[in-house]
């Protein structure tokens, strides 16, 4: 890395950025942990029996920490405010003030009696990127509809259009499945975090705003490929959404994916597969007619993987220049050599004081590599700063 | 103060990106308002401007929504020359964009060093497979690879199924991640000055998406499939209704919500079953639970079943269909889908800014998919100064091809 010239070390992208944290749910507490990670002060404001997500599942044992918010909370600061009593008002009117974003997801009927409406923290905070992050957002005829990450899943089209490709096929009366975890909440923070700092970039031009993420826009976002489907004609579904040849594969030791979308990846792969006589068919060098024989062609790859092993398939088709990779476990991803050599984990010191290991952000920055985030907060630890 | 503009009007974008991940992420920071200039090539197409038989599409695309509002000029940077070009553009740029893999731009003299010296304070955003360093960082992937690589594939299926691929929604997070940094990166530069260069990884942002999981193994644990259930939250997942393959989808947080529910579709005695009476209790009957309940959808329309749900409190969704989708009028209203239409593009539906702003007018789709070197005139012409006979110089000589 060269970047003599860059910033300086220990001067994070967001440093100096403060940010109040009112979370219940994963969206805007990703929001948050995204900031914090690349330096901003994220400030969470806790009632006072702690946020939701501290008990949330999956535990670190039983009973245990929760390991979403282990991997939510690392960098933030906690502050207990309860904003329907004055003594709350206080609390989150000082925060407020010295504040740059405030990242909000209490459900919009709940926002007036305490004062977190729109009207009111733009009057009262003008200069306050203001950043409502909702299942539904807040406006529209579904502004109130609620929603967890399965709904919304579903109410942004993935959900219907998964599993494809091997699992469809094994299990095709099944409902359709959702991405493990939360990754329709992710997104949401991820849009909500982009959409902060660039009302906090326009600042200085117009001032303070209300910004409006809803979780079911985020999912539609990622998954605007389906809708592109849909004005081209074509309804996917996950019974027909799959690759024409290519996808997972199970072999010795594992599962692999593959999938090869130029000329030179099939050749390459035709000698993964050690030139077997039926890929040296003429016919097969046009891509439209391998994947009109693409029941065939996979057909052949799933005999020759089964009787291979899986790490021995991913290295040669690296290699070679097939685009494969084996299907990780969490395991093997923690303990992974790349990852390792990219620091992509730090130790963690959970609130209870037991160590593990988290992951630090998804980029990084070569000129002033981000610091990793060490501790999870104890519920209120920031009061005797809030307070004094 | 001047009249509300889109947050990032004034900032432009250099766009070395191709394919889905990177191009996304660009897409998302030009509906935001910058100016964002795709550099290609006929030399070597991106994949909408050819047929995509791998997807079953058959022929170019007409309308690219990751290429929206964006300027298209040609330069086949196997030229030094358009290379040249290339880096006088990003010399007039605050970003430049890029998704080749690890080591690609350098070869081609337009690494980060390279357009640090002609732009001292640029932005330089690689998106890869696997990142600058490391062991893996030659290796190409696609979104499916990304998600095998990182965990999230293997954390998604059935319990006794195989893992899932992931498709373009990994791509897109990636981009969007890709996004966030970049303008963390801009606020950078406008506190200090200085040049970044942000480095994501396409299959780590496939691990953030499991990082509790992530967490757990790292004490040990190992993190469950848990399919469309949960660990917490019983009856949870997606039930069959009256119509085939029509699925509504239920989360049920507690008691209350689960007296609501049961209320609403089974009447009040079903309320008190006391099979179901707790959530421990419902987690203990979790398939009693859900035969259930899939007994009481047998007879129900998905959709009024989900608005009645949503009266009485309770969380619940249709299963929905990009038709469904197309037709919503709350994505509508909130312009989350909008209808757009060109010469050669009849009228349809695109997905606009997944952000509303109170002051943020000329947020959105500006214009549609480019055609290839549509914008010459603007960037070669009036940005760069090239005159006519230069330019008619440079593509005779395929420099600018």
């Amino acid at each position: 890395m060269s970047c003599e010239d860059g910033v300086r070390e220990g001067e994070p992208p967001l440093a100096g950025c403060r940010v109040v944290e009112c979370s219940r749910g994963v969206a805007a507490a990703y929001a948050g942990r995204l900031l914090a990670a690349m330096g901003a002060t994220v400030v969470m404001l806790e009632p006072p029996a702690g946020s939701p997500l501290r008990t949330a599942p999956p535990l670190l044992g039983e009973p245990g920490e929760s390991a979403l918010f282990a991997y939510l909370a690392p960098g933030k600061r906690s502050v207990v405010c309860d904003p329907l009593c004055a003594e709350g008002q206080r609390v989150l009117a000082r925060q407020l003030e010295v504040a740059d974003i405030l990242i909000d997801d209490t459900p919009l009927r709940e926002r007036a009696a305490r004062k977190l409406d729109q009207h009111e923290v733009g009057r009262r905070f003008p200069a306050l990127v203001h950043v409502s992050v909702l299942p539904f957002g807040s406006s529209g005829p579904k502004a109130d509809w609620d929603g967890e990450e399965v709904n919304l899943m579903h109410a942004g089209g993935e959900g219907f259009l998964l599993p494809n490709g091997l699992s469809h096929e094994l299990f095709p009366d099944r409902p359709p499945l959702k991405v493990y975890g939360h990754f329709a909440e992710y997104q949401a923070g991820a849009t909500a975090a982009l959409a902060a700092l660039c009302a906090w970039w326009a600042l200085p031009q117009v001032g303070g705003q209300y910004v409006d993420v809803s979780v079911q826009d985020a999912v539609l976002s990622v998954g605007a490929f389906a809708l592109q489907r849909l004005g081209d004609g074509s309804l996917e579904h996950r019974s027909t959404r799959r690759f024409r040849y290519g996808g997972v594969f199970e072999a010795r030791g594992g599962f692999v994916e593959l999938l090869t979308l130029e000329d030179r990846q099939w050749a390459a792969l035709v000698e993964l597969l050690e030139r077997p006589s039926w890929a040296l068919d003429e016919s097969l060098r046009d891509p439209l007619e391998r994947s009109r024989r693409g029941d065939e062609i996979n057909h052949h790859i799933r005999e020759w993987m089964s009787r291979h092993d899986v790490e021995a398939i991913v290295e040669r088709a690296q290699r070679l220049g097939v685009p494969a990779a084996k299907y990780r476990t969490p395991a093997e991803v923690i303990h992974g050599e790349h990852e390792r050599s990219r620091g992509l984990f730090a130790p963690l010191i959970l609130a209870t004081g037991e160590r593990v290991e988290a992951l630090t952000a998804p980029f990084q920055f070569r000129c002033s590599p981000l610091e990793p985030l060490r501790e999870v907060p104890k519920l209120g630890e920031m009061m005797p700063e809030a307070t004094s | 103060m001047s009249p509300p503009a889109a947050p990032l009007s004034g900032v432009r974008i250099a766009d070395f990106t191709i394919h889905a991940a990177g191009p996304f992420g660009t897409q998302l920071l030009g509906q935001l308002g910058a100016e964002c200039i795709k550099i290609e090539s006929k030399t070597r197409l991106d994949a909408f401007r050819k047929p995509h038989a791998v997807y079953g599409r058959m022929s170019a695309a007409t309308f690219d929504q990751v290429s929206v509002n964006k300027l298209s000029v040609r330069l086949n940077l196997k030229a030094p020359e358009a290379v040249a070009l290339a880096k006088r553009l990003v010399s007039i740029s605050d970003v430049a964009a890029e998704s080749f893999r690890a080591g690609v731009m350098s070869r081609l003299g337009l690494g980060f060093e390279d357009l640090r010296a002609v732009k001292r304070d640029i932005i330089l955003l690689s998106l890869s497979s696997c990142g600058q360093s490391g062991p893996d960082s030659s290796f190409a992937g696609y979104a499916p690879l990304f998600g095998a690589w990182g965990g999230l594939g293997w954390m998604t299926g059935y319990a006794d199924g195989p893992p899932v691929e992931m498709r373009h929604v990994m791509d897109h997070s990636a981009g969007l991640h890709a996004a966030v940094a970049t303008i963390a990166a801009l606020h950078q530069r406008r506190r200090t000055g200085k040049a970044q260069h942000v480095d994501l990884a396409a299959r780590e942002v496939a691990s953030a998406m499991i990082g509790e999981a992530l967490v757990q193994a790292s004490a040990g644990i190992t993190p469950v499939r848990t399919g469309n259930g949960d660990l917490v939250m019983a009856p949870h997942g997606v039930y069959p209704t009256r119509e085939p393959d029509r699925w509504l989808t239920l989360a049920v947080r507690g008691d209350r919500e689960w007296r609501a529910l049961a209320c609403e579709l089974g009447g009040p005695q079903a309320a008190s079953d006391p099979r179901f009476a707790t959530a421990d209790a419902r987690r203990r009957h979790r398939e009693a639970l859900d035969a259930t309940i899939a007994g009481w959808l047998s007879s129900c329309d998905a959709g009024a079943t989900a608005e009645r749900l949503q009266r009485a409190g309770v969380c619940a969704h249709v299963s929905w269909s990009m038709q469904d989708i197309a037709g919503d009028p709350h994505l509508r209203a909130r312009g989350a889908t909008v209808e757009v239409s060109a010469p050669g593009i009849p009228p349809r539906l695109a997905v606009g800014a997944p952000v509303r702003f109170s002051k943020g007018l000329g947020v959105g789709i500006r214009r549609l998919t480019p055609a290839l070197g549509q914008d010459e005139d603007y960037v070669f012409g009036e940005l760069l100064g090239l005159s006519s006979a230069q330019r008619a110089d440079l593509q005779r000589r395929e420099v600018i091809f």
